[in-house]
């Protein structure tokens, strides 16, 4: 039978959001790719162009619907860099806290949008009820259950609720239990394990190499994050580890190795809540009014031109970085210019690449390994 | 408690990058220097300010001297009323990590404090100015770093930057049916209307009117 291109996209389960995989197959056995992205394209760096350096973090609340935290969290740091900006200790574990809170919430979504892409379909309702008590605690810090606005230039828009360190708590030692309930349902279940094992092999270089970096690099076998390597925030203080899995093959990590790298991660997640809440300066039940100094330092509004801002921030995904120039229009109050990486962006084409040489039935779950994010990829 | 790398460590290995660096490139008028982050932790990255012909003789001395193996972004810019000899600018940031292959069922558990020389994670930026006029170019680093090429893509697709040598380069955010030299991140381009910045002049978008108000029909 003759070679042909199939489409796969905009509209199709895999895709998990708007774009378009291009699959030449032989047979079954799929020998090209080609990835198309931009369907919703929003043009995020042009509008923040003229938007003032506050107003810009809704807008990058919205790059990712399921971790708006951590994307706020980027940009806030850039933008930090850039205007000179300190931050205080309870506001940097504040700021962890969310953050960590907000990846247990993102890889459960991820789970369980992996899980009907398998052919299981319990996970994602198990997945959708624990992540539901995690935008709880987000939406006390926030005020709404997706896009928070929560961080601010040089510090939080809220301290901490009254109570919600305990809430937190008893969420997270719960959530412990279940994180070993899916395990047992997953690692006992044939078809995870066919489906998964053996199926989209990816080697730590290459994948560095092609610019993907995050959870799929330490399901490779090397333990880097951001978190240590390009150290920010409160992570030197609080206890916790990498997640690492060891790869199955010389050829690298699998789509198991993958799913297991990001358990592992929600557990460390995990521990590093139980720490913050114990360490946190001024105590975890202690509420600072909005605007204290305890939370929140004044930043300085006007960045001059020349002046350059610039972050590298462990987002769920991967690594985002934001890089920020001063000196745009109202005198300086907006940024000049504004530039995002997107680790999925860069990761979508990496992955298109992964996976010639296996079979069409194999796309669904290569693809869902890497958790794509099509609102952050496309901007 | 969690690993790091600490800010002895950054210092020292920025200080080594920028010694090497200037050793090999300063004759040729390349400039590097480490700066210090303003925010947070403050650590170090080198800076790198060159033209576009020295560009892939740094690219590859980093790779292949310096271990640096990952490239981050690619971000033009457009100065419209800059000086002649920086109407856009070209920024590229860089990373190096200890990251390497491992056997099967091995992983490496890199300890933070414990990391010297040129294992010591760093980051890069490389600024190269371009001069004003219609056709800003500087040749591609598809070839040296696989990660640079959906990057110098989108920097061309939103920007307008031409990137010699890249092969397959193509529209990958805006529609592929974009008009000719339509590129939307460059200054001449307003959002929604020419001189109306709709946030301060109508931030409540009473003002807005349909394109086509006027048009007889």
């Amino acid at each position: 039978m003759a070679e042909m291109w199939i489409t796969m996209g905009p509209q199709h389960p895999m895709t998990h959001g708007l774009w378009t995989l291009r699959v030449k197959i032989d047979g079954e056995t799929v020998t090209d790719t080609e990835a198309e992205l931009g369907y919703i394209h929003r043009g995020v760096e042009k509008i923040c162009e003229a938007r003032d350096f506050t107003q810009i973090t809704p807008y990058c609340d919205r790059l990712c619907y399921v971790s708006a935290m951590t994307w706020a969290h980027s940009y806030v740091m850039a933008a930090e860099d850039l205007l000179e900006a300190e931050v205080p200790e309870r506001a940097e574990y504040i700021r962890l806290m969310a953050a960590e809170v907000q990846r247990l919430a993102s890889h459960l979504m991820w789970l369980g949008a992996f899980g009907p892409d398998i052919g299981n379909l319990t996970l994602m309702t198990w997945c959708l009820r624990d992540r539901e008590m995690f935008l709880d605690l987000l939406q006390e810090l926030g005020g709404s259950r997706m896009h928070y606005n929560y961080p601010r230039i040089g510090g939080v828009k809220r301290d901490l609720p009254i109570g919600w360190a305990n809430r937190l708590k008893a969420k997270v030692k719960l959530f412990e239990n279940r994180i070993n309930e899916y395990e047992m349902l997953l690692d006992e279940s044939t078809i995870w394990l066919v489906r998964l094992q053996g199926v989209g092999y990816a080697t730590a270089e290459d994948q560095l190499d092609a610019g993907v970096t995050g959870p799929n690099i330490r399901a490779a076998g090397v333990n880097t994050d951001t978190r240590w390597t390009n150290p920010y925030s409160v992570y030197d203080q609080v206890d916790w580890e990498p997640a690492v899995e060891k790869p199955t093959s010389v050829k690298g990590a699998d789509c198991y190795d993958r799913y297991r790298v990001r358990m592992e991660e929600m557990r460390q997640s995990c521990r590093m809540l139980l720490d913050a809440i114990e360490k946190i300066p001024g105590g975890a039940n202690t509420h600072y009014q909005p605007g204290d100094e305890m939370i929140l330092t004044k930043a300085p509004t006007r960045a001059p031109e020349g002046a350059t801002g610039f972050s590298t921030y462990e987002c769920t995904r991967g690594v985002s970085n934001f890089y920020i120039q001063g000196g745009g229009d109202s005198r300086g109050k907006n940024p000049y210019r504004l530039s995002i990486r997107s680790p999925i962006f860069i990761t979508i084409p990496y992955v298109a690449k992964t996976m010639i040489g296996y079979k069409v039935a194999d796309i669904p779950a290569i693809m869902g390994s890497f958790d794509p994010c099509i609102g952050e990829s496309d901007r | 408690m969690g690993t790091t790398v600490t800010i002895e460590q950054n210092a020292e290995a920025a200080k080594a990058c920028v010694e090497s660096l200037n050793s090999r490139f300063s004759d040729a008028g390349v400039t590097a220097e480490a700066v210090a982050q303003t925010s947070g932790k403050k650590h170090e990255f080198v800076r790198i300010i060159c033209s576009p012909s020295q560009l892939r003789a740094i690219a590859k001395f980093l790779k292949l001297e310096m271990g640096v193996n990952h490239c981050a972004m690619v971000t033009g810019t457009h100065f419209p009323e800059g000086s002649a000899d920086r109407g856009w600018e070209v920024a590229y940031h860089l990373n190096r990590w200890p990251i390497a292959n491992v056997e099967a069922h091995t992983m490496t558990v890199l300890k933070g404090e414990e990391l010297k020389g040129d294992d010591i994670p760093m980051g890069f930026e490389i600024f190269i100015p371009l001069p004003a006029g219609d056709s800003p170019s500087v040749p591609t680093i598809q070839d040296i770093w696989e990660g640079a090429d959906w990057n110098e893509k989108e920097t061309w697709d939103l920007v307008g930057i031409d990137f010699e040598g890249h092969v397959n380069m193509h529209r990958v955010l805006n529609p592929h049916d974009s008009p000719v030299g339509f590129h939307p991140l460059q200054r001449q381009h307003k959002i929604r209307y020419h001189d109306f910045n709709e946030m301060y002049d109508d931030p409540q978008g009473f003002g807005r009117k349909p394109i086509d108000e006027g048009r007889v029909k």
